[in-house]
């Protein structure tokens, strides 16, 4: 089938490029060898030019993985003159000589160092090996510790992958002092400007304390500052005013609901399955609210991490605990004949280990899911290493109350359903005949080739007729066998009164049985391999039945049970037979070799709930540890890109070789550092940023010198403005027009959408039709993700996929978001109230209720010209409504909210400047 | 004036029940000159508002408008492309290859013996029942002499066009992992889909109208919904928008009844550039913040441009019949091939079509568990006429060639009975076909084995169907790169194959 992978012939390019520094540094006659050992920063170099111009993707028809490919060029011509730099397209490309400059954005400038490296290896004459040949993987025969199995070879990890700046401990860089002193007061401010002055950058003024609070109050708690508070702390000359603020905004719960979102979308959280059935996760709004309650609290980031990996595998696990390891589970699920499906669960295994090390570490190890990481030391055992740490797990509902409590609750529910299927199998009973019959009236619908085959006695019958017979099994009361379920057989005038008392007695005693205590959506430890099978359609081909293999086991074993973790095959992926993929070796637990070469550090925990591996809780603890190289960098790095818009590396989930390099490592190496020492505080990184000078600048600012070398702000020489989230556009607006209603946590509400919608969706959970009104006005962190239905408007505004996690959320810009904002019926009910705040605050002058809309929506007062405009804008709305006569609907503007309407669609609104 | 239906019945009709009309010129003179007055103008043209309605021919809904700046702006493809759009038809539920075009007279002699010798059968529900005929007649048509069951009389009479690929083959047997598998190339959940990649690619030639459209079948939308056309990791902005049949076609296209007239629309307008300029003005060199006031003019024409694109009144009544407007059952699927036609005309690059809803799914999909007659013979007359009726109509207005139009579903369908009158899921073999393009019409490639139960040769998947459909647009699809994840991602991950009687 054409469709196989086939060989990785176009990963070569890019391995090639590392061969090339193999290969120059074996050559001892090269020009290269003998520089300041520049060349790997060369080889470098074109690595990242091989993003666009490799094996993969060749734009302008050019390619860099060869020599006679830079020689020959693209459609621009040659691109390297060897023995001379200045007449190179390369040279003058990356300088910046000739526009467009390279690399392009996303991909940072390259450093003066770098540039230096290309100049110098051009004028040396731009030596390469003329054939590059994929790296040699020199797997030495003896090195027992890689495997190797069928046509699979491991990789060796080598000191030189170690050596990649990811995977070294972040060292605190001294902090350097800076002629001006504005820059001096905090560390950030000080890495920052001198990475500006290295780049010839002109760095912003402060912004106004206006502009200070909007977009400190929008980025922490994603809400408008009310105007009073605006008015005190433009009237606080009190040294520490802003300080003031930010504490005061990170003591606020709404602190929690704004930054929960960016957990919640590296998390990929749902509240549903997704899938052909979208069933609902009744509970997953319990692990968004524990998110939310984790940074409210300020729960030491370490801590987080291992509570989502192993809450259940912890000494002492609480409630809160063993509701984050819902982290594990929240993942896209079909969920219908998933044992007859064995694949599924190597899918939601995949989706698991992809997540965590994305999540935590940055690191793409899902890439080494068929074959050894093309780019990144990360080995395909490797991958099953940290499927052998999820294969541990099976679904569990965390009981919230005490275990007294539950298995009052699980006995007495017991004792009652015990009582109702005796109950429900004497009317099994009574219904016996009558099924009987419908079967035969059944039987008589169904084509003559199916009867005759019914008809002929069992031993006589061919083998098609034999395969005829077992197809139909099942009967419903509906006379056929895909009728409704639920329908009830009719029963003659004697028999009907018995089933009806005795469906009466299974009435009342459903009553009886009490209410569920509250349960968390979690895992545990278990044996997926006996999970309960519920005999949908027998014989089913595909599931497996282990015990024929010989092993034993239990699905959930209870406390002092002894336990055995199911073991996983290297390769295995549940699409072969069983049979054949338990041929290939066992894989044993650990982490990834390249951070740590030894065996894992596991063990079975002593004291928790129920009889588990420890598996989980070795891999949480391994990376919540300081020492590892990527934790605290992987979080930082997310912090400060949620502050100013981007990252200090821009791929927030690779920090692999494939991502973007730091543009400032210094920087994000001691912030790193700092994160630890301050104990993995969040709120403390928050207090650091949010004091800098860097955070405090102004965004109105133009420089043609600093907007020419850094024309994406990758150096911060001004804030950037950044467009809200679409679920904060939303928070916004309601909290301009006094209409957000702050009840916080609990299950999902549902924002309105239109009734088609919902009719026409994939989906088998709930999704009632609501209208605009409180309970449908609360904060979009509690508006239901639902893998199928997104929200309209979430949806056009660039909500992330929740299917996969997501590094950071993506900027567009499109029509289909102007008509949305501009034209839904929510949005116009909203410019009517803030209108009606703007008159009842102010009065109703019109220009008082312009100039309040502006303190309400922009933390500012109107400019006399903006005044200007907006008053003849409204008088001319009066005058053409009064010619236009009365409108009577009650979704018609008044000219002032017609004005607000105008705001809430601006760009001033929509941004944080 | 037909998507302004609602709000005249209610008297309340934005403008109209006003009665204010208003020259063209006091328009242009009134909001200015630019795209945003022209817009208007041709808003109140559609409803009959301006008093110079001749003029209106001048403002048009095609072209890119005068936008510096969008997602879809027309880019570049690799090579000259043999089609400029695309319209997918997909059959949601799981036609059945033997019961349609791919004809299998063996088995009419081994009805009612078990498939033997051939490997494990795994069904989706029960056991494997025995090898079961068609019910249907074939008979051949055309200069190719190509057999197409009695339920295709209609595109029997084009197979003439249409190039048939009989060794279709997916990975899954589950509907919605196989749907995705054909929209997405993979059977995860979560990657974009191909109207997503050729739109990121290409961008459009209409800036006025969404770049990749989708209409679904007017019962309910396919199995996940809208997840099958999702822009996955892409920018959101390249997802499909979803073009509703009637009515309004797209979401909060208009403002709801009785709140804004177009006049309050503009006026409004008028002020938020105002508010914008003055925002830009203090934030020099962010080219988002443009992009976002031309984004809301570009809003505004959409929302005359769209119902005129789909306006089907205003199609001739022998057009209506050549896609079966005149029959109530084939109507739906008419009018949803009509109006891919109309927007194609207009620009619009990728159009996808779903006939089948998961309402009820035994019988408004083509799943055909329980009877091959009742649920084939319902869905076939639904789209039979209205698709030979849209390859017609694209040939003689000389669009076929400059358009895709490629037919599938996301399985075929078991040669096996199941109960004796239906069939189960079969990923092993599908019927694809391709017309359009360029592509040489009449031709049969590759073939399922005698019994239409597995593809046997020149086995075509998704990654090879979806090379080839790049390719007769213009695209390599090993260039087609997004870089997510550390990888340079494409629509046909590391394989794909061009199909050489397609592309040749």
């Amino acid at each position: 089938m054409p469709s196989v992978p086939k060989t990785a012939r176009s990963w070569f390019g890019v391995l090639s490029v590392w061969a090339i520094v193999g290969l120059l540094l074996l050559m001892p006659g090269s020009t290269i060898l003998g520089q300041k050992g520049q060349s790997p920063q060369v080889a470098a170099v074109l690595a990242k030019c091989q993003q666009c111009h490799g094996e993969t993707a060749q734009m302008s028809h050019f390619s860099v993985v060869s020599r006679d490919a830079l020689l020959k060029g693209g459609d621009h011509g040659p691109a390297v003159v060897p023995g001379n730099s200045a007449e190179s397209l390369l040279y003058k490309r990356i300088t910046g000589q000739m526009k467009p400059a390279m690399p392009m954005a996303p991909l940072p400038p390259l450093s003066p160092e770098e540039i230096a490296a290309v100049k110098e290896w051009i004028d040396a004459g731009a030596p390469m090996a003329d054939a590059p040949k994929p790296m040699e993987v020199t797997n030495k025969a003896d090195d027992s510790s890689l495997l190797k199995f069928g046509s699979y070879s491991e990789r060796p990890v080598t000191d030189t992958d170690r050596k990649y700046w990811a995977f070294q401990k972040p060292v605190r860089a001294a902090v350097p002092k800076l002629a001006d002193d504005r820059w001096n007061h905090n560390p950030i401010d000080a890495f920052v400007k001198a990475k500006q002055e290295e780049k010839g950058l002109q760095a912003a003024p402060p912004a106004d304390k206006r502009t200070l609070i909007r977009r400190a109050y929008l980025d922490l708690t994603g809400l408008l500052p009310p105007p009073a508070e605006v008015d005190a702390f433009v009237n606080d000359s009190s040294p520490n005013a802003y300080e003031k603020i930010v504490d005061k905004l990170l003591a606020s719960p709404h602190y929690g609901e704004r930054w929960a979102r960016l957990w919640l979308d590296v998390a990929r959280y749902a509240d549903s399955t997704g899938y052909e059935y979208d069933y609902d996760y009744e509970d997953a709004w319990r692990y968004r609210d524990y998110v939310i309650k984790a940074f409210n609290e300020d729960k030491p980031y370490n801590r987080f991490v291992i509570e989502q990996l192993a809450g259940d595998e912890i000494d002492n696990p609480t409630f809160d605990s063993k509701t984050a390891t819902g982290f594990v589970r929240l993942g896209p699920r079909v969920l219908d004949r998933d044992l007859e499906n064995p694949n599924y669960r190597f899918d939601y295994m995949d989706d698991m280990a992809r997540t965590a090390m994305q999540g935590f570490q940055a690191l793409t190890i899902n890439c080494a899911r068929c074959h050894d990481h093309k780019f990144d030391p990360i080995t395909r055992r490797d991958y099953y290493k940290t499927l052998a740490v999820f294969n541990t797990f099976v679904e569990y509902e965390h009981p919230l109350v005490s275990s007294d409590e539950w298995s009052k609750y699980e006995k007495t529910a017991s004792d009652i359903n015990g009582k109702i299927k005796a109950v429900t199998q004497q009317i099994a009973g009574i219904e016996a005949p009558y099924r009987k019959d419908l079967f035969q009236a059944m039987l008589a619908k169904l084509p003559a080739d199916i009867q005759e085959a019914f008809k002929t006695p069992e031993d006589k019958r061919t083998p098609g007729q034999r395969l005829l017979v077992a197809q139909v099994s099942t009967i419903r009361a509906t006379g056929d066998e895909d009728g409704d379920y639920r329908a009830k057989i009719k029963l003659n005038n004697q028999d009907e009164p018995k089933r009806k008392a005795l469906e009466d007695q299974i009435a009342a005693l459903k009553k009886e049985i009490p209410a569920k205590p509250p349960v968390a959506m979690g895992v545990r430890d278990g044996d997926f391999r006996f999970t309960p099978h519920a005999p949908f359609q027998p014989g089913t081909t595909g599931s497996v039945n282990y015990e024929e293999f010989g092993f034993k086991g239990k699905y959930m074993p209870a406390k002092g049970e002894s336990y055995t973790p199911p073991p996983i095959y290297f390769a295995a992926t549940g699409l072969g037979t069983f049979a054949d993929e338990m041929k290939a070796p066992v894989v044993e637990p650990g982490f990834l070799t390249v951070l740590n070469p030894g065996p894992a550090k596991i063990a079975s925990p002593r004291n928790s709930e129920f009889p588990t591996s420890g598996r989980r809780r070795g891999l949480a603890e391994f990376i919540a540890s300081p020492e590892n190289p990527l934790t605290a960098r992987v979080m930082v790095n997310r912090i400060w890109y949620q502050h100013f818009g981007q990252g200090i590396v821009s791929t927030p989930n690779n920090f692999g070789k494939m991502g973007t390099q730091p543009s400032n490592q210094v920087l994000l190496d001691w912030l790193a550092t700092e994160f630890v020492r301050q104990g993995w505080s969040v709120k403390q990184m928050h207090r650091l940023i949010m004091n800098s000078e860097t955070y405090k600048m102004a965004s109105a600012f133009y420089n043609d010198e600093s907007l020419a070398k850094d024309s994406t702000d990758t150096f911060l020489w001004r804030f950037p403005v950044k467009r809200l989230e679409a679920e904060i556009i939303r928070d916004a607006i309601l909290s301009a027009s006094g209409d957000l209603n702050l009840e916080a946590g609990g299950p999902a509400f549902f924002p309105p959408v239109p009734k088609a919608l919902v009719s026409g969706a994939s989906i088998k959970g709930k999704f009632p039709v609501t209208k605009d009104e409180p309970s449908t006005w609360r904060r979009s962190i509690y508006a239901t993700v639902k893998r199928n239905l997104k929200y309209p408007m979430f949806e056009v505004f660039d909500q992330s996929n929740p299917s996969l996690s997501c590094e950071r959320r993506d900027v567009t810009t499109v029509p289909t978001q102007a008509l949305t904002l501009f034209n839904n019926e929510s949005f116009i009910v909203q410019s009517q109230h803030l209108a009606a705040r703007a008159r009842k605050e102010a009065g109703a002058d019109p220009a008082a209720g312009i100039k309040q809309i502006y303190r309400i929506a922009y933390s500012r007062e109107a400019s006399a010209k903006e005044l200007q405009q907006a008053v003849d804008f409204v008088k001319e709305r009066s005058e053409a409504a009064s010619k236009a006569g009365g409108n009577s609907s009650v979704l018609s503007l008044s000219p002032l909210a017609e004005f607000a309407h105008v705001v809430l669609n601006s760009n001033e609104f929509v941004y944080i400047n | 004036m037909k998507q302004h239906e609602g709000n005249e019945a209610n008297g309340e009709c934005t403008g109209m029940s006003r009665k204010r009309f208003i020259s063209r010129r006091d328009l242009l003179q009134q909001t200015g000159e630019g795209m945003g007055g022209l817009a208007l103008a041709y808003l109140l043209s559609r409803n009959g508002l301006l008093a110079e309605p001749a003029e209106s021919k001048n403002l048009s809904c095609t072209g890119s408008a005068g936008v510096k700046d969008s997602p879809f702006l027309p880019k570049p493809a690799h090579f000259k492309p043999r089609a400029k759009s695309v319209i997918s038809l997909f059959m949601c539920g799981g036609v059945s290859q033997v019961d349609t075009f791919d004809y299998k007279p063996m088995l009419e002699k081994y009805h009612g013996k078990p498939l033997e010798g051939k490997g494990e059968v795994t069904v989706r529900q029960g056991y494997p029942g025995p090898l079961m005929k068609s019910p249907y007649q074939f008979k051949q048509h055309g200069k190719s002499g190509k057999y197409v069951s009695e339920l295709f009389p209609n595109i029997g009479g084009v197979v003439d066009d249409i190039a048939f690929i009989h060794s279709a083959q997916g990975r899954s047997v589950d509907h919605t992992l196989s749907s995705y598998e054909w929209n997405t190339g993979s059977i995860i959940a979560g990657f974009p889909s191909v109207g997503s990649w050729v739109t990121y690619g290409l961008g459009s030639e209409n800036q006025n109208l969404p770049a990749f459209v989708v209409i679904q079948d007017p019962r309910g939308g396919p199995f996940t919904g809208a997840s099958q056309w999702s822009a996955g990791f892409l920018p959101a902005s390249y997802q499909g928008t979803m073009f509703r049949a009637l009515g309004d076609p797209i979401l909060d296209l208009h403002p709801p009844t009785g709140s804004m007239s177009l006049e309050q629309q503009r006026a409004e307008l008028d002020q938020l550039e105002r508010m914008n300029q003055n925002y830009v003005e203090s934030h020099p060199g962010i080219s988002e913040l443009t992009a976002r006031i031309s984004s809301y003019e570009l809003a505004f024409r959409m929302q005359g441009c769209a119902p005129e694109a789909i306006d089907i009144d205003s199609e001739s009544d022998e057009t209506k019949r050549l896609y079966g407007l005149d029959n109530k059952v084939s109507e739906p699927f008419g009018r949803q091939c009509l109006m891919a036609r109309r927007l194609v005309e207009r620009g619009v690059r990728m159009v996808q079509l779903w006939n089948g809803a998961v309402v009820n799914q035994n019988i408004d999909t083509w799943d055909a568990h329980n009877n091959i007659v009742e649920n084939h013979g319902k869905h076939a007359l639904e789209v039979d006429k209205p698709i030979a009726g849209l390859i017609t109509d694209l040939k003689r207005r000389g669009l076929l060639d400059e358009t895709l139009v490629y037919w599938h579903s996301e399985f075929g369908r078991m040669p096996l009975s199941q109960k004796g009158v239906g069939r189960d899921h079969n990923p092993g073999a599908m019927t694809v076909w391709m017309a359009g393009a360029g592509i040489k019409g009449g031709q049969t490639i590759g073939a399922s084995d005698e019994f239409g139960w597995k593809a046997e040769q020149q086995i075509i998947g998704a990654h090879d169907l979806h090379a080839t459909l790049l390719h007769l647009i213009g695209m390599d699809h090993k260039r087609l790169t997004f870089f997510y994840n550390g990888r340079n991602m494409r629509l046909t991950d590391v394989a794909g194959e061009l199909i050489p009687q397609i592309v040749g």
